[in-house]
């Protein structure tokens, strides 16, 4: 039996919904143009007013925000509320360029903790489950945001935040987590460190587990799935709109229900902006109708993905994005072909290696080269050297049909590369391009 | 036939690599009979008898590293000119490819020891034994 958080709001019809989404983007537009200056400059620009917007037929009209507008209206420049209503701050991780810092009011963070609430009880969480929640605590949002949706379903919450993994298992096993929430890698990680524990999935009660904030691949998925013995659930969020809950998988597993009640999703074409009709792929674009202090409008997420309203078994109405293929700031164009890691690791786990993996871009005489190190898989180590250069070729010729560029494969010691307790370094880009 | 296992290590080509292989031998107060390195650009290959395999196995496949057992030919011939050339023609003869090779660690002054990687063992076993040339056991490395 499906559970639901909110049924009323999960399993709405598209007709109440799309009522929902206009009355408040409404409101949400008015509010913005009132209040935040960057925005009703740009909307000015573009000769938009509140009064054109009556509903999200006319989504289209308005501006986007991208991550150079926040870096330029940082760090208050698109506050919605004053600092006197707000009650907490979030930022991203700045790996790629300045951090961006979120605000938020009480009501935001109700309406969060609300999202996160939904994915829980969509993994299957209820009052009885222990959630262990090993993402990282602080201006990081997963910690926070896993945290505040299993205070709200009810669940005995474990505040583990990253880091400590033995500790962290013992705590799973003591205190008999039913659901854990993390990053991917630091999933598998912990798999890893369980079994060298000489624990199995037997030792744990763990059920589920809900893991975000960096792309993973289907294969990742079902190599945690075995190593901890459980239902692996995506969840997808960014700190620009809140955090982990803009949407959430159910027991489909098969793409994740975007909680449109409070996200109103859209999905552009990167290069000329234009609205893509459902089922093409293109940038994932989000208007946030509920948010009150950071309340974005049309912000350009540069995640990859699709949308589909195609019935969904659990019963839930909510619009599906399926998972991203890569966010286009993990895109690297290498030799003139568009390269994401997560096809690395496709590759990787099918040709029974760890998805602990490093890529170095450089630019040698003009050429891009790409250097992938993976961790030798004991059960291939040969005594011989020419079999372990042939098994090199082997999965370069593996990458080049899955990239159509040539990398060279080093192989390397296991667990010679640094294991994340968060998001985990991939790429390593050592080209200058734009000095 | 009196095979012997030979324990090969898959290390980095980065500084204090091997360091740390022996270091992991020498806190099982293993001793090392006979060593090879195999080096390329990026990885090496470290290979050894050593006269406790599966103590120095466990250990260091407990701290992580990529070991593999392979069962090698060891043999003791005498420190005399033409000598391996003589076992050579004896593999060569019977067909057996010789993948690598290379000595122990020897202190007598008649003999020399040779590990040898051979792509058939059981053959190379057959005519090494018909050749008239000794072929240590573990007994008698464990021995050494």
């Amino acid at each position: 039996m499906e559970k639901y958080w909110n049924k009323e709001i999960e399993c709405a019809s598209r007709a109440k919904m799309k009522k929902l989404q206009d009355e408040r983007l409404v409101a949400q537009v008015k509010h913005v143009y009132e209040n935040v200056k960057y925005y009703r400059d740009l909307m000015d620009k573009k000769g938009v007013k509140p009064e054109d917007i009556k509903g999200t037929e006319d989504l289209h009209k308005l501006p986007f925000l991208s991550k150079a507008d926040l870096r330029e209206a940082y760090p208050y420049g698109l506050l919605a509320k004053p600092l006197s209503e707000c009650v907490r701050i979030h930022s991203t991780s700045g790996t790629t360029g300045k951090r961006v810092v979120a605000f938020y009011t009480q009501n935001d963070v109700d309406m969060w903790d609300e999202c996160c609430a939904r994915a829980i009880t969509a993994a299957g969480g209820t009052e009885d489950d222990v959630v262990q929640v090993a993402y990282g605590y602080g201006l990081f949002t997963g910690g926070m945001g896993l945290h505040g949706g299993s205070h709200k379903v009810g669940c005995l919450t474990l505040p583990m935040s990253s880091g400590n993994t033995e500790r962290q298992i013992q705590f799973m096993q003591d205190l008999e987590a039913t659901i854990l929430c993390c990053t991917p890698s630091y999933a598998a990680y912990i798999g890893e460190t369980i079994h060298d524990m000489g624990l199995s999935p037997d030792d744990l009660k763990l059920k589920a587990g809900i893991f975000g904030a960096e792309p993973w691949t289907e294969e990742m998925r079902r190599s945690i799935e075995k190593s901890l013995g459980i239902k692996a659930f995506d969840i997808y969020g960014l700190t620009e709109s809140s955090g982990p809950g803009v949407a959430f998988e159910c027991s489909e597993q098969s793409g994740m229900h975007i909680n449109e009640d409070n996200f109103i999703p859209e999905i552009i074409d990167p290069d000329t902006g234009e609205v893509l009709p459902e089922g093409e792929v293109g940038e994932l674009v989000f208007t946030s109708i509920t948010k009150e202090a950071f309340p974005l409008l049309r912000y350009r997420t540069r995640d990859l993905c699709v949308l589909s309203r195609k019935k969904c078994s659990c019963g839930r109405t909510l619009i599906k994005m399926a998972k991203p293929m890569g966010r286009s700031d993990d895109m690297m164009i290498i030799r003139g072909v568009n390269v994401f890691p997560s096809q690395i690791e496709t590759v990787l786990i099918e040709q029974g290696y760890s998805p602990n993996y490093l890529i170095e871009v450089d630019r040698v005489n003009n050429t891009d080269t790409l250097d992938i190190s993976v961790e030798m898989n004991p059960d291939k180590f040969s005594d011989k050297v020419k079999d372990v250069q042939k098994e090199e070729r082997a999965l370069a010729g593996a990458m080049k049909d899955m990239l159509g560029i040539n990398p060279k494969v080093h192989l390397v010691s296991p667990k010679s590369i640094a294991r994340s307790e968060g998001k985990a370094v991939r790429v390593i880009d050592r080209r200058k391009l734009h000095d | 036939m009196s095979n012997v296992r030979q324990i090969s290590v898959f290390v980095d080509n980065k500084p204090n690599q091997l360091a740390g292989v022996m270091k992991m031998i020498k806190e099982c107060k293993i001793n090392v009979r006979a060593l090879s390195l195999a080096d390329t650009s990026d990885f090496g290959i470290v290979r050894m008898i050593v006269n406790d395999t599966d103590k120095a196995v466990e250990k260091l496949k407990a701290a992580s590293y990529a070991v593999t057992v392979t069962e090698v030919v060891a043999i003791s011939i005498p420190d005399t000119p033409g000598q391996l050339s003589r076992v050579l023609d004896i593999l060569g003869n019977r067909n057996v490819n010789l993948e690598y090779l290379y000595t122990f660690l020897g202190k007598s002054d008649r003999s020399v020891s040779f590990v040898i990687r051979v792509d058939d063992i059981e053959n190379a076993s057959v005519a090494l034994n018909d050749g008239g040339i000794i072929q240590l056991t573990e007994n008698d490395i464990a021995e050494m």
